[in-house]
């Protein structure tokens, strides 16, 4: 009967000591704050120590991290409820347009740090849109394990990925219409500046025959090093700024830029966003060419601004995506294409794409 | 419940039938908040999913796009696999567990409650640990030289499986043991005391006996399996995509508005429609675990829909498995009990040999996941208990359960006693209607939320969430405390009332000392519903609170580090202590049932 009794008095007592703690929780949203999604994995570490945790220190704004890989759907629902609830969000080049209108408010340019309007100023325009700055140019490309295929025979192309006789091993790709499909037309022999509009249905048929060598379609950037790394996959399509950063660090693991995609990734804060000055500060922080380039000698994503490349040693910048050298080799993305709405009208051309692999890799 | 209904039916004075008329009243919290928050958004989404072109429109994309068709019949077939295996391993166990005693009986229980209450997220991860390329499984089969390298494992159809089955598999052990529990031991003694050998016993009397148990746990698991997302996700390749997946991918894509709902309500309408054809066989008390709540009925129920068929099935089972079960018969009596006693073994193997290896690798001390671990260390125990971020989703997880627990105890016991003591007519609908979440799968549940929470600005809230979690938690709430009403003698509490006592002074003196276990354990079970959630907290949760599943969610995702080990273990911790405290509380519940 004792036992009884105390059981049955816990829970209110735990109703009790939960109130206050939600009323501090409520309270704390009222604060100095500044909600920034993030990448996660090990870039977003580097973001932590290198960007977000000394802007605290000297600002007093709390950098609130969310880890999310793609903004475009949250943004849109919350525009659509009116309810904005992140301050800086990076957007996919393809899919600027279709929230440009809807959900993203108008960058006040003027009000960045000085230092930060010397890293714009050697911006191309095409960069720093009036909703949209790019912050940061990523890659993606053919790696390898080196340990697998020795210099001389490595593979220099898509061809070369889809040729297993002559390369015998594990392949991994990105489980994504985008890429994939590009790489399989080059491979089936599309020159590439033929590539827009995407054949689909030629892109899908060269994918199937890959298909039964691809060990893992992969989803986040940390997989496809680890992947190679464990020996789960000896060949991968993959982001290029995780997987410099394990060249870099010595593993036995290579890139080629060669028929590459290039492409940035935009920086945008939400209409309605509740901290739309603190988002601005993180911005003008993020825009310092110094600190940008130690952003990038740790994380080898890089900041498409030549004030920046200049300040970065030569060896890391070896690897960024816009380094002439390699974008020389990649081929020009197209985001429009992507972005754009698909032929029966129901979705994005980047959404019927996928519906149509999931169906490919489903079989 | 029909205790409830038949129990007493003796004349009352006025003044007392006005105040035994008010418990009615007691429906309406939890009424007005399940219709706030579980009905209304889930009109939403229908509503959003007629919204095209044309009504229809939408679904006929979900049925002409080959990808989602295909991935139905897939869902089902998966379902249904892991339902089957889920009896042919559970049955063996439930009856082990009735036939040992002693410290057998409790550690056999143990594998199989223990499970059940530590998060599918977890468990999940267990075994991505446990056949990972330098899991322990690959270091048995290598070591042993029947591999030359570690094979993959995982992302295949197989991993699918036995996943699942071993997370559902505590469903299917419970339901089968409620039935077998239940069980006259004396007519399996009688049995042979006539002449029947164990065989005979076996398919004359223990399973028809307990096939109301069988059916209620197939039908639970594969409903559950129907809108399974978690352990697909992490443990299958692209050729496992299950349907609630299909809605969560759909969800990251921009212009997919209506047609996401639409394959909601797909999924939604499928799976009402098996729990529909089920109930109508079975009575619907299966959902709430059969004799639980309703024994008396649950088995009428099973006995009305029997006996029609009896003749039939029974005839033709008896043809095909009586000649069977001979041949198997001339094995020798101990064929049979080995035969239990190894499949019972393999699946107490599966169910806790995942845990174990789990907490063994949170004091490894490598940085990546490897098994045996190199050396042992507490560094993963310190990074976890040094990191904010961590400790605050640790924090946050602690006060939304403890405030989604309060909001189910209190709307749930509430309703319970309103269901209970009240006269009011169609109590199953009630019952059905209060109990239904259970049935809802996450997915479908999440998506219909986000709408409205984001025009309340609920998103990322304390009691947002927490009143998410509640629409789980009130339903186990009411199933036991509804459970522990009846066990409640009536006439003490109405001759308390005839001396004068308010109802509350009733309620506070004779039926609250008296359903006082079940309160607690039904809290118990609340808190761990909701500290456990990762599907709804995906979909309305914020950078500001992350929980601890999303935060493991996030981690399993990214990489896989000893990190999220020592958040398992010290989940399997918190359900030991837990269910050791409530233990005793449990059991007297149950023999008050």
């Amino acid at each position: 009967m004792v036992q009884r009794m105390t059981i049955w008095r816990a829970l209110p007592a735990l109703a009790v000591l939960a109130l206050p703690l939600c009323f501090a929780q409520g309270a704390a949203a009222q604060s100095k704050e500044v909600i920034v999604q993030d990448p996660g994995g090990a870039y977003g570490e580097a973001l932590r120590r290198i960007m977000y945790g000394p802007f605290e220190k000297e600002t007093g704004i709390k950098v609130v991290t969310v880890q999310e890989a793609r903004s475009g759907p949250r943004l849109k629902a919350q525009a659509e409820a009116g309810k904005a609830s992140w301050d800086l969000a990076f957007i996919f080049d393809q899919e600027t347009k279709i929230l440009g209108d809807c959900c993203l408010a108008e960058i006040d340019y003027k009000k960045l740090s000085e230092s930060a309007q010397k890293t714009l100023a050697a911006m191309p325009d095409n960069l720093k849109r009036p909703k949209g700055v790019a912050l940061q140019v990523i890659g993606v490309g053919l790696a390898w394990n080196k340990d697998k295929y020795k210099a001389g025979a490595e593979p220099q192309s898509w061809a070369d990925f889809w040729d297993v006789k002559k390369f015998p091993g594990r392949r991994c790709m990105p489980a994504w219409s985008r890429f994939t499909f590009e790489a399989a037309l080059m491979a089936d022999g599309v020159p590439k500046d033929k590539l827009y509009p995407i054949d689909m249905e030629r892109a899908l048929k060269k994918l199937a025959e890959i298909k039964p060598h691809v060990t893992k379609w992969w989803t986040t950037a940390a997989q496809p090093p680890q992947l190679l790394l464990d020996g789960e996959a000896d060949m991968c399509m993959a982001y290029t700024g995780s997987m410099s950063k394990f060249a870099l660090e010595g593993a036995p693991v290579a890139i080629s830029w060669n028929q590459g995609f290039v492409y940035y990734d935009f920086f945008s804060i939400p209409k309605g966003a509740p901290n739309y000055d603190n988002a601005l500060k993180v911005l003008s922080w993020r825009l310092d060419p110094k600190r940008a380039a130690e952003l990038t000698s740790n994380f080898p994503v890089a900041l498409p601004s030549s004030v920046v490349f200049d300040a970065a040693d030569p060896k890391i910048s070896g690897s960024w995506a816009n380094n002439p050298k390699n974008l020389a080799q990649a081929i020009e993305w197209s985001p429009d294409y992507w972005g754009a709405i698909s032929p029966d009208g129901r979705s994005t051309n980047e959404e019927h794409g996928q519906e149509k692999l999931n169906a490919l890799l489903a079989q | 419940m029909t205790a409830a209904a038949t129990g007493f039916a003796g004349p009352r004075r006025g003044s007392l039938r006005g105040r035994l008329a008010s418990p009615v009243l007691l429906l309406l919290p939890a009424g007005l908040f399940l219709g706030f928050i579980y009905l209304l958004p889930v009109i939403d989404l229908v509503r959003l999913s007629v919204s095209g072109p044309s009504w229809s429109s939408f679904f006929e994309r979900v049925f002409s796009v080959p990808l989602y068709w295909d991935s139905l019949v897939r869902t089902m077939q998966i379902s249904l696999t892991v339902a089957t295996l889920c009896l042919l391993l559970g049955y063996p166990t439930a009856l082990l567990i009735r036939r040992s005693s002693g410290i057998t009986r409790i550690l056999v229980t143990a594998a199989v409650i223990l499970p059940y209450f530590i998060a599918i997220l977890i468990r999940t991860y267990a075994w991505m640990v446990l056949l990972g390329r330098n899991g322990p499984v690959n270091k048995l089969l290598t070591g042993l030289g029947l591999l030359s390298e570690p094979a993959q494992l995982l992302f295949s159809r197989g991993t699918v499986l036995l996943g699942m089955t071993a997370v559902l598999l505590p469903i299917m052990v419970l339901s089968i043991y409620s039935s077998v529990s239940r069980l006259d031991a004396a007519l399996p003694r009688a049995a042979q005391a006539s002449g029947a050998g164990p065989i005979a016993t076996f398919w004359r009397i223990m399973l028809p006996l307990t096939l109301p148990g069988m059916g209620a746990g197939f039908l639970l698991v594969f409903v559950a399996a129907l809108g399974f997302f978690i352990t697909p996700t992490l443990l299958g390749g692209p050729g496992d995509q299950m349907f609630a997946m299909h809605i969560v991918q759909q969800a990251d894509f921009i212009n997919s508005e209506g047609f996401l709902q639409a394959l909601a309500v797909v999924l939604l309408v499928i799976t009402l429609l098996f729990v529909g054809v089920a109930g109508h066989f079975l009575g619907f008390e299966f959902i709430w675990g059969g004799g639980k709540a309703a024994g008396p009925a649950a088995k009428a129920a099973g006995a009305g829909a029997a006996t029609p068929r009896r003749s039939l099935l029974s005839g033709l089972a008896d043809r095909i498995g009586w000649p069977v079960l001979r041949l198997l018969g001339r094995l020798g009596p101990a064929w049979g009990r080995w035969t239990v006693l190894v499949l019972a073994g393999a699946v107490i193997a599966t169910l806790i040999v995942p845990i174990l290896v789990v907490m063994v690798i949170s004091f490894s001390s490598a940085s990546y996941l490897t098994f045996p671990p190199p050396g042992f260390s507490l560094r993963w125990y310190e990074k976890f208990f040094s990191d904010p971020n961590w400790m605050d989703a640790f924090r946050h997880s602690a006060v939304i359960a403890a405030a989604s627990a309060v909001i189910s105890v209190l709307l749930g016991a509430s309703a319970a006693m309103g269901i209970v003591r009240s006269e009011i007519r169609g109590k199953s609908v009630i019952m059905l209607l209060l109990v239904s979440p259970v049935i809802v799968p996450p997915v479908v549940l999440g998506l219909s939320l986000y709408g409205l929470f984001l025009r309340f600005d609920l998103v990322g809230s304390v009691w947002g969430l927490a009143s998410a979690h509640a629409i789980g938690g009130i339903p186990l709430v009411v199933i036991i405390v509804a459970a522990a009403l009846q066990g409640v003698d009536r006439r003490l509490e109405q001759a308390a009332a005839l001396h004068g006592a308010s109802p509350l002074t009733v309620f506070r003196t004779v039926t609250l000392p008296a359903i006082a276990p079940g309160l607690a354990a039904a809290g118990f079970f609340a808190f761990l519903h909701s500290f456990d959630e990762l599907v709804l907290s995906l979909f309305l949760s914020s950078a500001q609170l992350k929980t601890l599943p999303l935060m493991l969610w996030a981690d399993i995702n990214y990489q896989l580090n000893p990190v999220l080990a020592v958040v398992s273990s010290l989940e399997v911790l918190l359900v030991v202590i837990g269910l050791a405290l409530a233990g005793p509380v449990l059991a007297r519940t149950r023999a008050g049932a």
